[in-house]
């Protein structure tokens, strides 16, 4: 495709149709689901519901959606400028877009099955600003995406790259960093957290389905006979639980499997490529001047796996817990050797060796405030119960399981400086170790309560593009010297990269 | 992105930390007066409306019960502690501009101190509540990236130096925007919402 081709405006392939119409779906299912089934109205609804009307109302559903997704189609257009992209969409307020290549630092390709026999991609852009993907054109052809994206990377390298077809190769060839086979991305799913989600979800519509179960469950007498085969009903449930759980985690490592398919991250001179897919493979691109950070992440399960996971940290604007989970750039299934990959997108990340832990006052007030909390309670609860009761059990439980979680957080939370780089590491069961340049720091915050003042020490909290990192009591020279470096280092640096 | 300073001017050796600039050993400048009255005025009405109805909703004829007069005792000690605080609160309030940061500290049980490098502001806002006008106060905003607990608000500043504040945080941010294409952002859009700094940011150039 020739570059005067690009210049002018463009419509979305017909078959962008069904992308339109399926992630619609999916989003009006995910936002309104649990409004549907909440308190289990939504059941109620369905029994006044005849299947019929059932039937009336979700093929209304889908015709809107297909009305939708057919007007959004007609009005979408874009082009390409040299050194922009112009939108215009919208269904009943017109809505014209330019997003320059200089502010984009994120570029994703995806080719979702539906797609491929076409020849056809799904391009979307991220810039800082925005909470979520500011341009998405679902369904161009795939050399058209192939000149956009290099048309960003390259425009911000300084200049236009001569012939998109040599950029081409260049990318093909980028030398691999790292490659996760479907071991280890079987292994990433088992210990990624979206397990308890899913269990969180399958719990409460069993809750929400019980009534119906029990009846179904009393007629195939289920409980009954394998507690005769097996023993007490109580071993029996819990048996029952443990192969739910089992048959979701092997459920979300085969999710993972097929959402990271053949993943690979390769390094592109001054980009990061990560591909990786199955059913929607998709094409994760960063310009390497646009990484604010990283974030070495192990969950419980996935410490018992050794199991990590790698998050590639930008700019971010916006509640980011919300919205960063579809966008983000994530490398699963690492080991602990593959640490080194920090070097490799930063050649000064280099994984420290020892930590500075934070100060033993951390550990004794949180132990010393919550064993008063917990001895008050058990106090009050041996008033009102005489001492055999059940409720001071469980407090008394609870207290040792509490202590022992405060002296979790300790042992985790430690950080070194070494020269601008400053490592982070938090956790409680699994672990997060956070890196970061001193230059990005944004605002240094240094907090003192009254206990910490009396032993010297702060809480210090330094907001970064990617978000707030807090190393809690360290002593206070520390803190100080550690800002002053911090504020110095984003005085006089040269570059900003936000 | 990179600055166009020459190679000869410009030096990026290492500075032994202790002759970095301490934050701590800058001398703050209290909030203006009124701010002192402003604060009082605020938390003693709010926890006067509480007494008011922890007093009064008992012997209103539908409520069945009486939590006693220990109550009201009760509810007047709060009034007077926060009262307390937020006089010594704006007793110990201070902020400073340094040539390259902005520095504001508050709190009294946690005591915050907040340090804001001018090179990272992304925009400045002034804003100003009714009651806080009829002090004659104004708060400055600044914003930096971080997302949303990364907006600082430096309050207990009185109209003029507040004006003033801003007005130089907008010349600071100007000229580090000049010789650096930092975000791409406009720097002078102050006195917007982010929104609407960032609705414009795509057409503008």
């Amino acid at each position: 495709m020739s570059p005067t081709e690009t210049q002018q405006w463009q419509r979305l392939a017909p078959v962008a149709l069904v992308f339109l119409v399926i992630d619609g779906l999916q989003k009006f299912i995910r936002e309104n689901l649990f409004y549907f089934l909440g308190a289990g109205a939504g059941f109620a609804f369905l029994d006044w519901l005849g299947p019929r009307e059932l039937f009336l109302v979700v093929a209304a559903i889908l015709l809107s959606f297909l009305a939708w997704a057919i007007i959004f189609h007609r009005r979408f257009r874009f082009r390409l400028e040299d050194d922009a992209i112009r939108v215009r969409r919208g269904l009943f307020q017109k809505r014209e877009l330019r997003v320059r290549f200089a502010r984009v630092q994120n570029i994703q390709l995806g080719r979702p099955f539906y797609f491929r026999p076409f020849g056809l991609v799904r391009f979307s852009l991220e810039t800082p600003g925005a909470a979520e993907k500011e341009v998405e054109l679902p369904g161009i052809p795939a050399e058209l995406a192939e000149i956009m994206r290099d048309r960003v990377t390259g425009w911000q390298a300084g200049g236009m790259p001569d012939d998109p077809s040599t950029e081409q190769e260049d990318d093909s060839t980028g030398s691999e960093l790292f490659h996760a086979g479907s071991g280890r991305l079987f292994l990433h799913g088992l210990s990624s957290n979206q397990i308890w989600v899913l269990a969180g979800l399958v719990g409460w519509l069993i809750g929400n389905f019980h009534d119906r179960l029990e009846d179904y469950y009393r007629e195939i007498a289920l409980v009954q006979w394998l507690s005769d085969a097996a023993g007490p009903v109580w071993l029996v449930v819990a048996g029952m639980i443990m192969v739910g759980l089992v048959i979701l985690m092997l459920l979300s490592g085969l999710f993972s499997i097929v959402r990271f398919h053949d993943y690979r991250l390769s390094d592109c001179d001054d980009r990061l490529v990560g591909i990786g897919g199955l059913l929607d493979q998709r094409e994760q691109t960063v310009k390497r001047d646009k990484i604010t950070g990283l974030t070495l992440q192990q969950s419980a399960l996935g410490r018992l796996l050794g199991c990590w996971y790698l998050i590639v940290r930008q700019t971010q604007s916006g509640d980011q817990e919300l919205s960063d989970a579809q966008t983000r750039f994530l490398v699963p299934g690492l080991r602990r050797q593959d640490h080194g990959l920090t070097a490799s997108v930063t050649p000064d990340w280099i994984t420290p060796g020892l930590l500075k832990p934070i100060s033993l006052h951390f550990r004794r007030i949180f132990w010393l405030r919550w064993l008063l909390v917990f001895v008050l309670v058990l106090v009050g609860l041996a008033f009102l119960f005489d001492r055999e009761h059940w409720s001071l059990q469980i407090t008394a439980a609870g207290m040792v399981l509490w202590m022992i979680g405060i002296q979790l957080r300790w042992r985790h939370w430690g950080w070194q400086a070494d020269g601008d780089c400053i490592w982070v590491r938090q956790g409680f069961l699994g672990q997060q170790l956070d890196v970061f340049d001193l230059p990005l720091v944004q605002q240094v915050r240094v907090t003192r309560g009254p206990y910490q003042r009396r032993h010297d020490l702060a809480n210090l909290q330094l907001i970064l593009p990617q978000g707030a990192v807090t190393i809690p009591f360290v002593p206070m020279d520390d803190a100080a010297e550690l800002a002053n470096r911090a504020l110095y280092a984003a005085e006089t640096a040269v570059t900003h990269r936000v | 992105m990179t600055e166009t300073t020459e190679p000869s001017e410009f030096s990026n050796g290492p500075v032994p930390s202790d002759r970095l600039p301490d934050y701590r050993r800058v001398e703050l400048n209290p909030v203006a007066r009124p701010f002192y009255a402003y604060s009082l005025a605020v938390t003693g009405a709010f926890w006067l409306i509480v007494l008011a109805a922890v007093a009064w909703i008992p012997r209103l004829p539908f409520i069945p019960f009486d939590p006693g007069p220990w109550s009201v005792f009760a509810m007047s000690a709060a009034t007077i502690w926060f009262c307390l605080v937020a006089w010594i609160d704006a007793r110990r309030r201070g902020w400073v501009v340094r040539e390259h940061d902005l520095i504001y500290r508050y709190g009294v049980i946690w005591q915050k101190t907040v340090i804001v490098p001018f090179a990272r502001i992304q925009h400045v806002e002034t804003a100003s509540g009714p009651i806080e006008r009829l002090f004659g106060l104004l708060r400055v905003k600044c914003f930096t990236a971080g997302g949303m607990m990364a907006d600082l608000s430096v309050e207990g500043l009185d109209v003029r130096s507040a004006r003033r504040v801003r007005q130089y945080l907008l010349e600071q941010i100007r000229e580090e925007g000049s010789d650096s294409d930092r975000t791409g952002q406009a720097p002078a859009g102050d006195a917007q919402s982010p929104d609407a700094e960032e609705s414009g940011e795509h057409e503008s150039d």
